[in-house]
């Protein structure tokens, strides 16, 4: 079943098309990896999933709704969540208080079984419960930021650049997290620097460059494709 | 050293009106990086509102003249309902125009631009002359050892600083609190939570404009009298306070505006009114060239300090 159907998606600033005309679609369930250069559109093209970025033309239709000109807060609470590069978690506030800001949206009684079933995933986090933020490692911000998307109880969530900062150690981690969570039944779309692990851990892969899909379909074909380097070196 | 202390004594309870006013000022610099110029005026609105009701009644006959009490009542609602209003005008418009309203002066010019208009109303309406405003116990005072204490203003006093727990519990312990740490963190996380920061913003200014109210009627109880160019007067020293103690710290509030009410008081004692404002002033030039994050401030200077 498809969660997250994109066709004709347009993003602007000011006189600058971000993406253009971009179909991209996740089943429920399935990782889907976007790739492409500095520049490409990745992030813009989450962002106006998301809703933070206003969609210039096209349609974005999540879970069979169409939600292209809804706003963020109901697009969360419709378990679409976005896990924004740099990982923005808010370093003046204690781990517990993020991951209750991921809970913002909620107001059913599991909030605070959900978060200790985060401590329980990420024991660094639990002991660390009461500490501001800003004390974690990167790995540990990144695990944070996570979780703190995970109590929105998302079905579908949007990774950008998740390994980005992190030790090599922590970005193979981040994968077998990302692997673990898809297998709990959450659906993910992930924008990676690192494409080789992106394009093993996906089901399917777009291409982008400029704003525009280069190439879409099956991990391996991407992979294959020669249009892989072109995109990331420029040579097109 | 008996009027000394008693110097101190009657500081320290001026403070109280500094600390309100200060406090009002850091919860909009704290929280949306915006030095809200319409704090003084709407402390003074409060005052002059609840001294025209309880004067005239309401407008237009509604009432005969009122209570004092049901009148800085009045006063305080309508002084909450203006900070909605500019809100409305400076800061959300602002924003919805131009992004991030904060990275612009236009919404501190525009709430300068309510300051004159606010202030100047007021002065078209009732003079610029000071106005009595009574209540039954003006003169209730206490003997501590040899020193005077106002009744009223030990109240008052209590009363600021039971606001200023409250409100610190309130940003530490409830959701919109948590909300607005958030947001005065980094607006752009909060809304990925799903905060929807148009409609938690007025939050900020409902609070700001509360502060200013039950600062004028505290300033009107007190003083037993009020003036259209009361708000200038004390909202130039609870920027001092304000400062002294830490931009955008809660905490910092009671301390800059106890000390600025201290230092008031001694300045008259010792050298006389009109040296208030250069000494306060010049002190606080003098404090921040020592420590400029305030007493209670962080190092970074601006946003994300609740």
């Amino acid at each position: 079943m498809t969660l997250l159907e994109i066709s004709g998606l347009e993003v602007r600033y000011g006189r600058n098309v971000a993406v253009k005309s971009v179909d991209l679609t996740v089943a429920d369930r399935q990782i889907v990896t976007v790739l492409g250069a500095n520049g490409a559109g990745k992030s813009s093209l989450l962002r106006a999933i998301q809703g933070v970025v206003p969609a210039r033309a096209g349609t974005i239709r999540f879970d069979g709704r169409d939600i292209t000109t809804s706003d963020v807060p109901s697009r969360v609470r419709s378990g679409l969540v976005l896990v924004p590069e740099g990982r923005q978690i808010f370093v003046s506030l204690t781990v517990q208080d993020n991951l209750l800001m991921g809970a913002y949206t909620r107001h059913d009684a599991d909030v605070t079984r959900d978060v200790e079933a985060i401590y329980t995933r990420f024991p660094n986090l639990a002991m660390r419960r009461d500490k501001l933020a800003g004390v974690l490692s990167g790995g540990e911000q990144q695990m944070l930021a996570i979780g703190r998307a995970l109590l929105a109880k998302p079905r579908l969530m949007m990774l950008d650049e998740p390994s980005l900062g992190l030790s090599p150690l922590f970005v193979q981690r981040m994968f077998d997290l990302i692997g673990d969570l898809n297998r709990d039944g959450l659906a993910i779309l992930l924008v990676e620097q690192n494409t080789s692990m992106a394009l093993q851990i996906a089901e399917r892969a777009t291409l982008l460059e400029l704003g525009s899909v280069l190439i879409s379909g099956p991990s391996a074909e991407v992979g294959r494709s020669e249009m892989l380097t072109q995109a990331y070196l420029g040579a097109h | 050293m008996i009027l000394i202390l008693q110097q101190i004594v009657n500081g320290v309870m001026l403070g109280a009106v500094y600390v309100t006013v200060a406090l009002a000022f850091n919860l909009t610099i704290g929280i949306l990086n915006f030095l809200n110029f319409t704090i003084p005026p709407l402390f003074m609105v409060t005052a002059m509102f609840a001294w025209a009701v309880a004067e005239h009644g309401l407008p237009f006959g509604l009432t005969g003249p009122l209570n004092w009490a049901l009148a800085l009542g009045v006063g305080i609602v309508l002084t909450i309902l203006i900070s909605l209003v500019v809100e409305r005008l400076t800061f959300r418009y602002m924003k919805a125009r131009y992004g991030d309203a904060t990275e612009h002066a236009i919404p501190l010019v525009s709430s300068l631009g309510f300051l004159l208009i606010l202030e100047n109303l007021v002065r078209i309406a009732y003079g610029t002359e000071p106005h009595r405003f009574a209540t039954p116990f003006q003169d209730l005072n206490i003997r501590v050892g040899g020193l005077i204490v106002s009744l009223p203003q030990l109240l008052s006093l209590f009363l600021a600083l039971a606001i200023v727990f409250g409100l610190s519990r309130m940003l530490a312990t409830t959701k919109t609190g948590r909300a607005l740490r958030s947001i005065a963190e980094n607006p752009d996380a909060s809304l990925l939570m799903g905060v929807d920061v148009s409609r938690i913003v007025p939050v900020v200014f409902v609070l700001s404009g509360l502060l200013c109210g039950v600062a004028g009627a505290i300033f009107a109880v007190n003083y037993g009298q009020v003036y259209s160019g009361m708000g200038n007067e004390i909202g130039n020293k609870a920027i001092a306070g304000m400062v002294l103690g830490g931009l955008g710290s809660i905490w910092g509030a009671i301390a800059g505006g106890v000390i600025v009410g201290v230092i008031e008081a001694m300045s008259v004692h010792l050298f006389g009114g009109d040296t208030v404002q250069a000494i306060v002033w010049g002190l606080l030039l003098v404090a921040l060239i020592v420590r400029p994050q305030g007493l209670f401030g962080h190092n970074a200077i601006g946003k994300g300090k609740l």
